[in-house]
């Protein structure tokens, strides 16, 4: 499918939504660190993480 | 390196990690409350471990008084720091 394709078709245009935050528990420093946020709600590592060394 | 120090400049990068957090939660939340009263725990508690460091260990920034001769320069260099070794 090239580029003209795309500009007549059908394809609706993505709806983009971002729900917003509500802090609710936090990790402790240490372990926000190695886990790369502060918030358990926006920890969402791209594979299921194994148990790793600590750094 | 002692273990001390280490433990407290990792303790140091966690704070610092956190505040950083902090930061860009209370940008689009600014009237969270409790989120307020962490960010000012995290900024008590840094101020406290970096008077801890540098009063043992010297200077942790330029910004941050020295004996002489000039400690800014004694090692190890952070990039020369091993952290892993710390828990």
């Amino acid at each position: 499918m090239d580029n003209k394709d795309m500009y007549e078709s059908k394809y609706k245009l993505a709806h983009a939504y971002v729900p917003f935050q509500v802090m609710g528990r936090v990790y402790s420093p240490d372990k926000a660190l190695c886990k790369g946020t502060l918030f358990p709600e926006l920890y969402m590592p791209y594979k299921y993480e194994k148990e790793k060394k600590k750094c | 390196m002692d273990s001390n120090q280490l433990k407290l400049l990792r303790k140091l990068m966690e704070i610092e990690f956190c505040l950083v957090e902090t930061n860009l939660y209370l940008d689009t939340h600014p009237s969270d409350e409790r989120a307020i009263r962490l960010h000012n725990t995290f900024v008590k508690e840094l101020k406290e471990l970096e008077y801890e460091y540098t009063t043992n260990y010297g200077p942790l920034t330029h910004q941050n008084m020295s004996r002489c001769p000039w400690e800014y320069i004694k090692g190890p260099w952070p990039w020369e720091i091993d952290y892993c070794g710390c828990d």
